[in-house]
């Protein structure tokens, strides 16, 4: 029997009411690796990650995704709940939001960790957090999200999706909302989490320099298709879609070592 | 995204356009309510007193005799039109306050609106009652009561949408080419002011009608013998045991108008949401 | 923050100043003689000399402004005057009726809370499905019905249909059942549909769509959003006193339930203009004070204000 990857995305085709917003996207993601899926706004990037979820207002009309060689998409609703956190964490676009902001952390912990049938240690949490270099972590649960920084929230966020020992990590555009500094860190973090725990990473991003400096593969996204996927170099270096050379000239350092 | 904004558009436009056919139903039969009414409604009859329905008084009658879908029709024409005039005379009276203060603003606007704020502090039905109580009943009474503070929100809305367009190139452009006030009142604040104080009016249509049939209810509006839905529910509650239609027929024509006009309001609401 | 405090309490008295002489102004324009109404409400003859005695007596001869001091003198020490119907202080028949009148009143909005709160949220978790479109009718009819009507309906079904409650509501548990059941669908209806909206609103805020990818479950999501919402009860409730204050008149009236706002109606038909006066002093210095309250409620349940 075929060895199964991590994350297989096939056909997928979904849409917001009239509009086809994934018109067939097929993917592989190998055990252990990291991938980025880049476009423009629109695209249908985030749409990708949104469709393996589950999102409201977006109807999945065809097409399989297999974790681990195992149907998800067809699952019923309370099944495919405990999966997210379980086996997937999820980053969203804005992971400094995703805390209820009137509430301090320990409790919101709490309940991630009680809807997976796990008792709630609060060193188990605290851990979490120093595993992603939050100073003073102790202190962490008993505070609440406006009294972090946003780079510090945005490790609290990773720090959750990673909780519960994910096999696949999916990133929205997790670093758009901070400036130059913190992203770098952040990427960083990312690529340690991929190495010392062997985390497969989806990330969406339109930056196609970030996913240069990340990813193992690149895909390229256009009006909801796939139309080109390689490894990092062979995308930046042999191009072989018009657009995707659209995209090159774009980022200016990219443009120069192409 | 944009085919489902038409798709709710038409929806909300078919919601509009039923809830109007409605209202327009109910305004033609009390407006010619002599036409629709079986009967006079004001003539007793001491041979049928508390009858129940039957052929020549499809709703029965009151203590007294008198038809009660006769008195329902009639009674329905005090309610409507009353209503109509007090939101009316505060549409006219709020816009004109309203477009005057946004317009040249000042100690006048400022004056105004200070007004406006302390009316608003104050509970509306309890000045309401109190007023119509000291001023003995009658129509014109709970009218006035109502009025103290209705016209305040037509104002406020007045106010701020001219203040939205009073400095757009437009105005200005009519400005400069020397057109007097006057003009630039009806020519271009009027017409874009029109939609969202129409509306508001729409959605006082519900509640004024809760309030004068309210305070007829409670004798300090319409007065007997004249029809209005609120006094005859009260007059009839006395003998609802025994003639239970001359409560229940006012009492669901009250419903289904106040039901009709706030869907009314919703709809269009809504619609100018979208 | 002293200071502004103090401000919000100066702004208070304004207020409640402009009340008591808008109050004091409708009587003063009121049709009819003061001093006239009261003789012939107690059944005296009226010759000129016993109404100038009276007149002066009651101080209807002294200048608008002194009088309309000494009322706010003795308004500010409790003293509302004397009811022309039987001479007994008004303030005395004002606090007996404001008691049994908050019995009802918190009764109400107690109940009220307690459906509308689970009806919100389910509605609101439920959206665009059956639960949701049935909650939104039934809330949209509640907002439609006036109290008098719901009350004579009520009493019609209940008490003479069904005969299950007594007509006339005395201070049992029994008898305060229908008068609240008046007092809170029209409540209800609007708690619902206010309650929905915020929820909603909450239900699209990041932090759900962040539960939901951590898997949390939606028990725990429901809880998040009842402590979020909570700050808008409280403005809820603010919004919806003016309503429950002129429905408890109407329904106090058709239930006989001994509350201020059947005094008030008896008074308004027997022309005590004292108890009308202290009727609308009362009300209104609740309402605005209970608005103000709310708005610093509000601003203390929510921690991002507070500090």
């Amino acid at each position: 029997m075929m060895e199964h990857h991590m994350l297989e995305i096939r056909e997928l085709t979904a849409s917001y009411d009239d509009f086809q917003a994934l018109r067939g996207v097929t993917l592989d993601v190998p055990r252990g690796k990291i991938l980025c899926i880049v476009g423009e706004s629109g695209s249908g990037k985030s749409t990708v990650i949104k469709a393996i979820t589950g999102f409201p207002g977006l109807t999945v009309n065809g097409g399989r995704v297999l974790l681990d060689g195992e149907e998800i998409s067809s699952m019923p609703r309370a099944q495919k709940r405990r999966l997210l956190g379980e086996r997937i964490g999820v980053i969203p676009q804005n992971p400094a939001g995703s805390f209820n902001p009137i509430r301090v952390f320990g409790p919101q912990f709490k309940e991630t960790m009680k809807s997976h049938g796990i008792a709630y240690q609060k060193e188990d949490v605290i851990q979490s957090f120093t595993k992603m270099g939050l100073k003073d972590a102790n202190e962490i649960p008993g505070m609440r999200p406006y009294e972090l920084s946003g780079g510090m929230n945005q490790r609290v966020a990773v720090a959750a999706a990673m909780l519960l020992e994910p096999k696949l990590l999916l990133c929205d555009e997790p670093t758009s909302a901070l400036d130059v500094n913190t992203q770098d860190r952040v990427i960083e973090e990312f690529l340690r989490i991929n190495k010392e725990r062997g985390t497969t990473i989806v990330m969406v991003t339109h930056n196609l320099g970030l996913a240069r400096k990340i990813a193992d593969t690149i895909a390229i996204m256009y009006q909801g298709r796939i139309i080109e996927q390689g490894t990092a170099e062979e995308i930046i270096h042999t191009p072989r879609e018009a657009y995707t050379k659209r995209l090159i000239q774009d980022v200016p350092r990219l443009r120069r070592q192409a | 995204m944009k085919t489902r904004s038409k798709k709710t558009r038409r929806q909300l436009l078919i919601r509009i356009g039923i809830a109007a056919a409605i209202a327009m139903l109910l305004i033609v039969v009390v407006v010619f309510a002599g036409a629709f009414a079986p009967n006079d409604p004001y003539q007793t009859n001491a041979a049928f007193i508390r009858k129940p329905p039957c052929a020549e008084y499809p709703l029965g009658t009151d203590n007294l005799g008198r038809c009660v879908l006769s008195r329902v029709i009639y009674g329905g024409r005090t309610t409507i039109a009353a209503t109509f005039f007090l939101v009316a005379v505060s549409f006219v009276i709020g816009t004109v306050i309203g477009i005057l203060c946004g317009l040249f603003g000042g100690i006048v606007d400022r004056f105004l609106m200070r007004i406006a704020d302390v009316t608003l502090a104050f509970p509306q039905m309890v000045i309401a009652l109190a007023v119509a109580g000291i001023l003995g009943g009658g129509l014109g009474g709970a009218l006035i009561a109502l009025g103290i503070t209705m016209w305040v929100s037509f104002a406020r809305l007045a106010r701020s949408h001219t203040l939205s367009i009073k400095n757009e190139p437009y105005i200005q452009t009519a400005l400069l080419a020397g057109k007097s006030t006057g003009y630039i009142v009806l020519r271009h604040i009027l017409p874009n002011t029109m939609a969202p104080i129409l509306t508001n009016a729409l959605t006082q249509i519900g509640m004024t009608m809760i309030g004068i049939s309210g305070l007829s209810f409670l004798g300090l509006g319409v007065v007997p013998p004249t029809a209005e839905w609120g006094s005859m529910i009260n007059e009839a509650r006395a003998y609802i045991q025994i003639a239970p239609w001359a409560v229940l027929a006012p009492a669901v024509a009250t419903i289904i108008t106040i039901i009709v006009f706030n869907y009314l309001g919703d709809a269009v609401m809504d619609y100018r949401d979208l | 923050m002293i200071k502004k405090i103090a401000g919000k309490i100066i702004g208070l008295i304004v207020i409640l100043l402009i009340l008591s002489f808008f109050v004091f102004l409708l009587l003063y324009l009121a049709p009819g003689d003061p001093a006239e109404k009261r003789l012939t409400s107690q059944g005296i003859v009226i010759t000129k000399e016993v109404l100038q005695a009276e007149q002066e007596r009651l101080g209807l001869l002294k200048p608008f402004f002194v009088r309309y001091g000494e009322w706010l003198l003795g308004v500010i020490r409790g003293d509302f005057g004397l009811s022309f119907k039987d001479d007994r202080p008004v303030a005395a028949k004002l606090a007996a009726g404001l008691q049994n009148t908050c019995i009802l009143a918190m009764a109400s909005l107690v109940f009220s809370l307690l459906i509308s709160y689970p009806l919100a949220l389910l509605s609101a978790m439920r959206k665009d499905r059956i639960a949701d479109h049935i909650i939104k009718v039934f809330s949209f009819i509640g907002n439609s019905l006036p109290n008098f009507l719901i009350s004579v309906l009520l009493m019609y079904f209940f008490c003479i249909k069904l005969n299950l409650f007594p007509v006339i509501a005395d201070g049992s548990l029994k008898g305060l059942f229908l008068p609240m059941l008046s007092l809170s669908i029209p409540m209800i209806s609007r708690f619902t549909r206010q309650m929905r909206s915020e929820m909603i609103l909450q239900l699209s805020e990041d932090y759900v769509t962040g539960m939901r990818l951590r898997g949390v479950k939606e028990r725990y999501i429901a809880v998040n959003i009842i402590r979020n919402s909570l700050g808008h009860v409280i403005t809820i409730i603010g919004l919806q006193i003016g309503t429950l204050m002129a429905g408890s008149v109407v329904i106090e009236t058709i239930f006989r339930w001994p509350g201020i706002g059947k005094l008030v109606m008896d008074s308004i038909t027997s022309r005590d203009y004292p108890v009308i006066m202290g009727f609308v002093l009362v009300m209104g210095t609740i309402y605005v004070v209970i608005n103000r309250l709310t708005d610093l409620c509000y601003h203390l349940l929510d921690p991002r204000v507070r500090t």
